[in-house]
This record gives C-alpha cells, sequence and structure tokens, in this order.
C-alpha cells in the first residue's frame, strides 16, 4: 500500500514568506519535498476560489503564510488575508474539508525555522487525515477562469 | 480569446553543481519537451552569465519563440536579469515565468527522486501560468522635484536650505506661527556656550529670504497620496488675521488688546494677550491672532487691534486648503517634553519653584518671562538649586531610553546658573553620567575639578521624591549606599526626557509611516538607512526620529536633503510600476466594495459613470481590490486569476 | 407558414419557471400566435411517446426547466438535445442546480433515509425505501433512479442559452423567446440577463458610501429595514454585489434582501466563493478572536453564499476524507 503524500498547495507573498522560503533555501536547510508554492505579492490577492480549486484539484491541505500584522508591505493586505481566512474556514468545512487542512500563518522573512516548523506540521497533520474526495471525479471537464 | 500560436521555450540551469547535482536534469529536459505549448527545452550550466542569456536570446529569434520559462534560481535573484534578456530579443520582458528550482527545490530536498519530482511540477507550473501572460507596457512619469520639508525647526531648516537651489523649489510647512523650533528658545547651546540666537539668527534669516523657499507658517499636512517622485499633499493654512507683507511687529495691537491667556511659547509662566508674537525675536515677525481666545470669535465685538494698528494689517480671513505637488518629503517635527505634571513625585504642579528643563530655558533666555534672570516666583533670585536628570528617562516606568542630551543641558545649566548666580549653590542629582563623543567629559570636568557643582549619584531615580515643606522644595532619594537622606532647595530643575510629540500618531497615520514604541518614526534601517522610512520618498530627521543633540538633527536634515538630491534630478523620469491593476469599465458594477479597500487610495468612483477607476500612478499592485471583486472585474495584471489558477493546475497535476 | 416549434419541460423543479410563463398574462396570447407548442407536460397532454416521434433537431428551442436529480430527468434532457435546435436552461435550477443544488451538502442515501425514515410524521416501521425495481409477484416495477448528487442542466447535456432566476422574470422570458424568434441571439453560452451585478441598476446603491463597515452580521427579522440605504451599510448581508442584475431588483424594492438566484457575472466561477471574499472584507475587525465571533454571527456562511449555486461551484457539495 503506498503511503499516502499529501500535496499541499503554500501561497506565500513576495516580501515576507516567499522571500523566507528563499532563506531557507539559502541556508541549505530541509523541509518536506511535497509543498509546493505559489507566489503571490500579497497575502491579500489570495482569492478564496483559488483555496476552493486547490482543493478541488487534488490538494489535501492550503497554507497561506503572509507577513506580520503591521509588517505588511501594502499595509493591510494581511488583515484581509485574515478575514477571508476565518470565513472561508467556516465555509469549507460545511463543503466537509476539516479546518485543520487549512492555515493562515505568519512568517517574517528571516524566519527560517518557523518556516520549516509550520510546513512539517502541516504535512504531518494532513498525512493522518488523509485524501479528499471531493463530489464529482477529478477527471471531469474542470474550467480555467475566464479572465 | 488568443488565437496566436504558442511556443514556449524552456531552458533549465545547472547552475554549476547546484541544481545539476540534486535533480535528474535529463529526464526534467525530457519532461518539459513532453508539455503543451512547449517546443524547445534546453538544459544549460549557467544561464545568468553571458553565454546563457545569448543563449536564450538567440533561441527566441530563431525559433520564433513567444514565451519563455526559465527554471533556475529564485525570480529575487535574476528576474529581471531574465526580463532583459527577453526586451534585447524584442519580446516583451513579461512573457516569462521563472520556476525556482534552486532556493524552493534542489538546495532544499536531499532526495534526488523527490527534488526531480518537484522540480518537474514546478516547470508545469510555469509553463502552464506563462500561456497565460500578457504583454505588459512600462510607462514613464515625470516627477516632480520640488519638496515638502514639515517642520522649521534646526532639521527641517537645515534640510531646506541644502535643497533649495535652482529648479527645486522647497515648501517649508510649520505648524507654529513662528519658525526655529525649540532651539529659538534657548539663551545659549552646549558645548560651547554660544548664544543660541547668534547662531540660529542668520540661518533663519536666510530660510525667510531664500527665494526658492516657501514658508507656510500655522500650517499643517492633512493629506498625503501619491508616492516618490508624485505626492500631493493637502495643506491646511490656518489663518494669521494679520497681513504678513504690512506688519512690521511694532506691537501697537497688542498694547491695546483686552484679552489675557498664557503664554505657552514661555511654558505658562507668564502671559501674552490674544494678538501676539511669541517672543521678542520671533520669527516672522508678524503678529498673529489666537482664534481661541479672541473675543471678536466669539461673538463680542472687538476691534481694538485693528483701530490701533498703523499699517492696517489687521484682517478676518478664512482657513485656506493648498494643494502641493512635490517628489520627496522630509518629516522634522520635532519632540515634545516629559510632562511631570502627571506623576506627584516630581511635585511639579503643587510646587511653584519646580521647573522643567524647557520652563527653566525660558528663564534664562532674554526673551523670557523675566528676561533672563533666575527668579523664584517669589521674585527673589534662589541661593539653592538642585537638578534632577534622567526625569521621565531611563525608567521603565515611563521611558525606557535615554535621552542623550539631558546630562548635557543640565551642566549648561549649572554653568549658565554659575554665571548670573556666583554665590548659589547647585546640586546636581544623577544616576549614570551620559557624556559621549568629543566634548561633553570635559564639558563635565570643568565644572567638577573646579567643585562648583556638587554632583550627587543617586541609586534609581524613581527613587527621587519631592515635596513642598513651607516655601522650599524637600528633594528625598536614595543616594548608591541604600541610604535615604534628603535636602531643601530653593529652586528644581527636572531634566525632562525628549518624547515623541503628542500628535505623533496623527502624523504617523496622514503619512502612512510607522512608529517605534516609544512613537518615535521609525526608520527604513537602523544602522544603513537612518534617514529613509519604510515608505519611499518620505525621510525623517531630527528628533522626530529620536531624541539627540542639535549637531545629530542637523546631520539628519543635511543627509535627508543629500538622498532627495542625488535621486530627484529635474527633468529625469521614473519608470512607472507596470504590475498594476485594470478595471473592466464593460462589467463593473459601481458596488464600491474595493474603494475603501486600497491601502493607497489609488480607487476613485465615477458618479456619473457608475463605474470606479483605477489611478495607475498610485497604485502599487498589491491586489487587494482583485481579491474581493464580487465580480471580478478587476485584473491584476502578471498575477491574473487564470495566471494564478494555471499555476495551481500545473503544480497539482504532477 | 410553418410556426416554429417549442417545448417546455421541468426536471427536479418547482413549478415556479412555469408559473412565470404563465406571468407573461396577455403575452402568453402572442407567444400562442407565434409558435407551436410540442411539449409541455405540466400544461398540456403530452406524452413521451410524442417527443419520440418529433425527427432530430426540429424543435427550435426548449425550455428546460429544474435540476438533474434523477435517472428519467437526465434521459429526458438528452432526448430533448437530440430533438432541439437550441437548449435554453430555464431558472436557476437548471442554470445552477439552485436551492435544490443544497442537497449537495449531504449523501443521497442520508436523504432518502431522512426523508422515508428520519422525518417524526412518517409511518415506516419496515424502513421501505424507494427503490429503482421492485419486483411484486410476477409484476416488475420501477422507479427512476435516485442519483448521488445534483447537476445543473450542462452538467448533463450541452446547453446553448440561459434565462437565469429562481424564478425568471416575465419579461426575461419574453425577451428571450422573442430574440429566439427573431434569430437576435448574443454568443452561445450567454446568460441571457445583464452582463453587471445587481448593484448596477440598484437604487440604493447612488447612497451607498464608499466605505462601508460591518461589525455585527444582522438577521433579516431584527429590525425595520430602511428601505432607501444599502442593505449591507445596515449591517445586512445582501448578494447583489456578487449577483448577475436583470430581474429589475423585486427583492429589493419589497425591502428584502438579494439573495443571488440569478448567479454569478461572467468572470466568475464561484459566486460563492467571491461573494466571501466581498463581505469579509467589509467587517470591522483585525482582531482574531472576534472575527471568529462575528464569522459565527451567521449561523449557514455555506448555504447562505451558495443558496442556488452550489452545484455549479468548484467543489459543487461536500467532499469526503478516505482515511
Amino acid at each position: 500500500m503506498i503511503a499516502f503524500e499529501p500535496k499541499i498547495i503554500a501561497f506565500l507573498c513576495n516580501w515576507c514568506s516567499y522571500e523566507c522560503a528563499d532563506s531557507v533555501g539559502r541556508a541549505q536547510k530541509e523541509y518536506p519535498s511535497i509543498l509546493r508554492i505559489v507566489r503571490v505579492m500579497c497575502s491579500g490577492r489570495i482569492d478564496p476560489q483559488f483555496i476552493i480549486e486547490a482543493f478541488r484539484r487534488g490538494a489535501a491541505g492550503v497554507l497561506i503564510l503572509g507577513c506580520h500584522p503591521g509588517d505588511c508591505h501594502y499595509k493591510e493586505g494581511n488583515y484581509q488575508a485574515m478575514k477571508k481566512y476565518t470565513l472561508l474556514r467556516e465555509v469549507l468545512s460545511q463543503f466537509g474539508i476539516d479546518k485543520d487542512r487549512f492555515r493562515l500563518d505568519w512568517v517574517s522573512a528571516k524566519e527560517t525555522d518557523k518556516f520549516i516548523k509550520i510546513v512539517s506540521e502541516m504535512v504531518e497533520k494532513v498525512r493522518q487525515m488523509g485524501p479528499i474526495i471531493p463530489l464529482y471525479p477529478l477527471f471531469e471537464p474542470l474550467c480555467i477562469p475566464p479572465c | 480569446m488568443k488565437h496566436k500560436e504558442i511556443r514556449i521555450g524552456v531552458y533549465i540551469c545547472e547552475c554549476g553543481p547546484n541544481i545539476k547535482e540534486a535533480i535528474d536534469i535529463e529526464e526534467v529536459v525530457k519532461f518539459a519537451q513532453g508539455l503543451e505549448n512547449v517546443v524547445l527545452t534546453k538544459s544549460f550550466n549557467l544561464l545568468c552569465s553571458e553565454e546563457g542569456k545569448k543563449l536564450i536570446e538567440d533561441d527566441i529569434k530563431q525559433h520564433n519563440l513567444t514565451n519563455v520559462v526559465l527554471a533556475t534560481c529564485s525570480p529575487k535573484e535574476h528576474e529581471i536579469t531574465f526580463r532583459k534578456v527577453l526586451s534585447n530579443a524584442g519580446l516583451n520582458p513579461f512573457l516569462s515565468q521563472i520556476a525556482n528550482i534552486r532556493e524552493q527545490c534542489a538546495w532544499v530536498i536531499k532526495d534526488n527522486a523527490s527534488a526531480t519530482q518537484k522540480a518537474k511540477a514546478m516547470i508545469a507550473a510555469a509553463v502552464k501560468r506563462v500561456a497565460f501572460h500578457e504583454p505588459l507596457e512600462i510607462k514613464e512619469i515625470q516627477y516632480q522635484s520640488d519638496v515638502l520639508v514639515v517642520g522649521a525647526g534646526v532639521a527641517g531648516i537645515s534640510a531646506a536650505l541644502t535643497l533649495a537651489q535652482k529648479n527645486r523649489k522647497v515648501y517649508l510647512v510649520e505648524k507654529l506661527p513662528c519658525i526655529g523650533g525649540k532651539v529659538a528658545r534657548y539663551e545659549k547651546i552646549f558645548p560651547s556656550l554660544e548664544c543660541a540666537s547668534c547662531v540660529l539668527d542668520p540661518i533663519l534669516d536666510e530660510v525667510l529670504h531664500n527665494e526658492h523657499i516657501e514658508l507656510l507658517t500655522l500650517s499643517e499636512v492633512v493629506e498625503v497620496l501619491g508616492f516618490y517622485g508624485n505626492f500631493i499633499v493637502k495643506v491646511k493654512k490656518k489663518a494669521r488675521f494679520v497681513d504678513n507683507k504690512t506688519c512690521i511687529g511694532c506691537g501697537a495691537c497688542f498694547e491695546v488688546c483686552p484679552v489675557k491667556v498664557k503664554n505657552e511659547y514661555n511654558e505658562g509662566l507668564d502671559d501674552r494677550k490674544a494678538i501676539y508674537i511669541p517672543y521678542a525675536g520671533a520669527l516672522p515677525n508678524v503678529a498673529v491672532i489666537d482664534r481661541k481666545n479672541c473675543l471678536q470669535f466669539h461673538g463680542e465685538k472687538c476691534s481694538a487691534c485693528q483701530n490701533a494698528c498703523p499699517f492696517r494689517s489687521i484682517r478676518y480671513e478664512e482657513d485656506q486648503i493648498q494643494e502641493l505637488n512635490v517628489g520627496a518629503i522630509i518629516l522634522a517635527t520635532g519632540f515634545d517634553v516629559f510632562d511631570p505634571k502627571k506623576v506627584s513625585q516630581y511635585g511639579h504642579s503643587e510646587n511653584k519653584n519646580v521647573f522643567t528643563s524647557l520652563e527653566f530655558e525660558r528663564l534664562l533666555s532674554s526673551t523670557g518671562p523675566t528676561g533672563g534672570k533666575i527668579l523664584l516666583k517669589s521674585g527673589q533670585p534662589p541661593k539653592k538649586i538642585a537638578l534632577i536628570h534622567c526625569v521621565g528617562s531611563r525608567t521603565k516606568k515611563y521611558n525606557e531610553y535615554c535621552s542623550g542630551v539631558c546630562c548635557m543641558y543640565s551642566l549648561k545649566f549649572a554653568h549658565m546658573i554659575k554665571e548670573q548666580l556666583p554665590d548659589i549653590l547647585i546640586t546636581e542629582f544623577h544616576s549614570d553620567l551620559c557624556l559621549p563623543g568629543r566634548t561633553p567629559q570635559s564639558f563635565f570636568n570643568t565644572l567638577s575639578d573646579k567643585k562648583e557643582v556638587d554632583f550627587v549619584q543617586v541609586k534609581s531615580i524613581d527613587s527621587v521624591d519631592l515635596t513642598q515643606k513651607e516655601n522650599k522644595i524637600l528633594v528625598k532619594y536614595e543616594d548608591s549606599s541604600g541610604r535615604i537622606k534628603n535636602f531643601t532647595f530653593d529652586l528644581v530643575v527636572l531634566s525632562v526626557a525628549l518624547e515623541a510629540t503628542r500628535d505623533a500618531q496623527e502624523v504617523a497615520k496622514i503619512f502612512g509611516i510607522s512608529q517605534d514604541k516609544d512613537g518615535f518614526f521609525l526608520e527604513e534601517h537602523t544602522s544603513i538607512s537612518p534617514v529613509s522610512t519604510s515608505i519611499g520618498g518620505i525621510f525623517i530627521a531630527g528628533c522626530a526620529h529620536g531624541p539627540k543633540d542639535i549637531q545629530s538633527a542637523v546631520a539628519e536634515g543635511q543627509a535627508a536633503a543629500g538622498k532627495i538630491l542625488s535621486k530627484l534630478i529635474p527633468g529625469e523620469k521614473f519608470l512607472l510600476e507596470p504590475i498594476t491593476v485594470e478595471v473592466d469599465e464593460t462589467l463593473c458594477s459601481g458596488c464600491k466594495t474595493c474603494i475603501s479597500l486600497c491601502p493607497y487610495k489609488a480607487i476613485t468612483y465615477d458618479q456619473e459613470k457608475k463605474v470606479v477607476s483605477v489611478n495607475e500612478i498610485l497604485c502599487r499592485g498589491c491586489g487587494i481590490c482583485v481579491a474581493v471583486c464580487p465580480s471580478a472585474t478587476i485584473k491584476a495584471r502578471n498575477f491574473t486569476d487564470k495566471q494564478i489558477v494555471a499555476e495551481l493546475i500545473g503544480l497539482l497535476e504532477v | 407558414m410553418i410556426k416554429p416549434k417549442i417545448a417546455l419541460y421541468w426536471c427536479s423543479s418547482c413549478g415556479g419557471c412555469e408559473e412565470s410563463v404563465i406571468d407573461l398574462a396577455e403575452d402568453v396570447l402572442d407567444i400562442a400566435e407565434a409558435v407551436d407548442v410540442v411539449f409541455w407536460p405540466v400544461a398540456m397532454d403530452f406524452k413521451y411517446e410524442d417527443i419520440e416521434m418529433i425527427p432530430d433537431g426540429d424543435i427550435t428551442a426548449t425550455l428546460i426547466n429544474g435540476a438533474i436529480r434523477m435517472d428519467n430527468q437526465e434521459h429526458m434532457a438528452k432526448i430533448l438535445r437530440k430533438k432541439s435546435e437550441l437548449i435554453i436552461a430555464h431558472g436557476s435550477c437548471a442554470h445552477l442546480g439552485g436551492v435544490i443544488g443544497l442537497a449537495n451538502f449531504y449523501e443521497g442515501r442520508d436523504i432518502l433515509d431522512r426523508a422515508y425514515k428520519e422525518v417524526p410524521t412518517v409511518e415506516n416501521p419496515q424502513g421501505i425505501l424507494p427503490m429503482a425495481e421492485t419486483k411484486e409477484s410476477d409484476r416488475e416495477l420501477g422507479l427512476p433512479n435516485f442519483h448521488n448528487t445534483v447537476k445543473a442542466l450542462d452538467q448533463v447535456i450541452e446547453v446553448d442559452y440561459y434565462i437565469p432566476g429562481c424564478p425568471p422574470t416575465p419579461e426575461l422570458i419574453k425577451n428571450a423567446l422573442k430574440a429566439i424568434l427573431q434569430g437576435e441571439l448574443p454568443p452561445k453560452g450567454s446568460v441571457l440577463a445583464e452582463k453587471k451585478a445587481l448593484c448596477y441598476t440598484c437604487s440604493r446603491s447612488d447612497s451607498k458610501p464608499d466605505k462601508v463597515r460591518i461589525n455585527r452580521f444582522k438577521r433579516p427579522y431584527e429590525m425595520e429595514w430602511d428601505s432607501k440605504r444599502c442593505f449591507l451599510e445596515q449591517g445586512l448581508i445582501c448578494l447583489g454585489p456578487a449577483t448577475r442584475g436583470g430581474c429589475g431588483e423585486r427583492c429589493i424594492k419589497a425591502n428584502m434582501p438579494c439573495r443571488g438566484c440569478f448567479g454569478p457575472t461572467d468572470n466568475v466561477i464561484d459566486q460563492g466563493a467571491k461573494f466571501l471574499s466581498a463581505i469579509a472584507s467589509l467587517i470591522d475587525s483585525r482582531d482574531e478572536e472576534e472575527l471568529n465571533k462575528i464569522s459565527d454571527s451567521i449561523p449557514d456562511p455555506a448555504g447562505l453564499f451558495y443558496r442556488y449555486s452550489l452545484a455549479s461551484s468548484i467543489l459543487k457539495g461536500k467532499t469526503q476524507n478516505k482515511t
């Protein structure tokens, strides 16, 4: 039986968390290889449609890492991310997606250990929860947003 | 719908051994070549080298590539490098995408198979994404080389004079009716003990007469929009009610004014009239009406000053809003002192002869309430004076930091007191002495060697307590060995901490800059960027940035000016950020959700068309508006929904 | 002159869409003059065999309302697709799955158990559930299969146009039929209503402030709502910003907030998610605990945001975890 490797999508903001992931790289520290990173300019850019799409396409967990409150490069993008996250988490649980599969946290560009800790924790937790079976099989024709 | 054929070239960098030894390059090349729209896949030793860049450029031309994917180090390293390669090849630079297979793959995964798998996923994602990239235009914009300096104290004035040159106008905005800040109210400055006005007045005069400096007194900035090179600033100019072109400061008006109020420029130690000049010699030498106390503004008809003025300078006018278009801003808004009235420990409110250092400066000043004579409230000169250091500084109770200048000014006071009252007994209570740099130690030594001042070390400043004892002041303290002692004095001077101004929070909000935990404006980087803030184009100088002496304040003002002079060169252009957002007016419903969320106020509502529009100069491309738009009508250039979802699909399909 | 043939059919539906056709009032007579209705089970006595006899592609347009939940509905949809030039998804359920789509939050098996066994007023001591086939003595009885999920019409057949709404307004239906008969139709796949969201035509948007902030979500029963001000400004959730316009704001004019029945605008795939994004941004708090509390004040966020569009959202319904 093949062990379940949970695909985790991480949305990282250009200024803090993406830079942090790069810092981890420069320090050549390891973290679970199954993490897949999507770069956005600001955590406030993250549309709930992306999160839902990620789960639909096979992600077993989604992570958003933004700048610490008060440190957002664009002043308040991370607060917007926080608001959407709170509401989306509730809605996702109504869709049968456990709240622990969706996590929002804050890292600064230098917090490499925190980054590794969060990613490792998430991978472990989601591995134990198993994969998500969407209502419609994955081979159903899926569409890309029109714009 | 694009019907243009998409021809993607994928380039995988070996990065020496860094990527080559971490993943199976051959497997990845084969994989990439099999992806949809990919016409060409190559690996190369070092893509950022001249040969590497040439290879890509040649391929683009030869093979008519429409998009390029680079599987290399982080985009933070070479995004710009590779975009230039595309430009050189005649392709729009934004038709490229980088897959970060070094920092986020090769360097963090030890197992070759897993790293190869991740690299494949990242490349698949980049290939899918780049197919939806659109060419972006980089627009140029002329920027403003004029500068706004807020605060006409020594820091602001030094900055203004350094900046004022041909082709560069300086707007100097000052809240008070006069310029010179705190230093204009001192009698002497340390360590030279020179007369402050002798040093300052020529500089203030230069400011008033410099044709490149427009001085706006009684003015405050109320709104700042825009960014480095193009700030749109609204300044509220409060009415002075006196024509500054005709008033010569003769004083006829204040002689006849019936209203007397406490003079805040003398720290409340004496009175002034409702029409006044703050202190003798204040510049500009023009009277001002205090509308809070003037009878005319309280419904009573009083035209005493108007009648007395020989030049008909008094006129009742409105406040005005002036809009300025500047390229950079320097904030030099100064400091306020710690208010000992709020703590009973220093007995400031109950004792008539306990003075803060600022109050004492006014006592010493020839333009002050006593004409420079040190007198008790009774009118007699004191015989015993105590100076208490670190009032409000270096204590967890109020401010943890050291204000840096109080020891020096306390020593200055001691010099000046001794000069005026040679037989007086002076005691300075301190816990430590702050004497860094070239001159302070010797400044201290002259006093301590001559035994002119009694220096008493206390265990901690928190232990000092002042109470009224008959008409004297009892100073109780714990000495360095822990014993409680007390002495009486006629007059006590509290060397109070320099704090952030009371309105620092509002000012920070208007300019969008951060404050440290004590309220001072925060620099961009403590060591290497001390006069910049995290907002490009806004600089800080002087005590607004933290307590400091005059020399440092002047240095910061000149430094900020220097930074601006080197960047804002008249005639040159700025390149606008191309990664901004775009509204589709045919779909916008005018629901207004996005407007108030823009941190840069770049979105406005068009009442007629009932849609929103985005100011591309102000937009920074954060994408907050894009995420919340319920109709998905705002598009984030280079980070569109389509592109991001395509990337997601690529990452999850492999 | 041969009149163009029109058919109307209903799947999992409440009948409201048909009612809306009747609501055309006198205009129905004009329609009846201009077309030949060859199939309309709810209003006229047609049989299944009648449809089978029609040559393929002979029906100019068929309006199908209701979602697809049962075998027979899927079967009819496919046959009508063969027989029709144009298939119009008529009403929310056909367009998006509609309110019926909310059943996708439950397993098909659980729904049957609930309806036939657990409801307090049902007497079913033997726990009999409807089945596709049963034998009784020597007769075989059949019932259409009950699918595990609700589907919108375009998830089973190709749909040419959509008339949105729960139900669509008579004007929309009339305009759609007119456009079909005159051959003046927009590109295939279009939704035959407004392009922009409701706020564009809503009378309350002029007075809506640029900055709306909500610190508590209110429920409709709580107070008498100001009939001139935007509902969102008053703290009541209104899906107007995320909903296509064209309904004439009937609900708003009745002083009730929009519930999103016209579905999302063209660029949006998932109406619930986009509305969530917008409404979250209006919350007036930055404190985690407070945000949780405010979020808890919406009793059923998924049901509210996806009321009509669940079956055609990205996830389409409840997912399962496999451990």
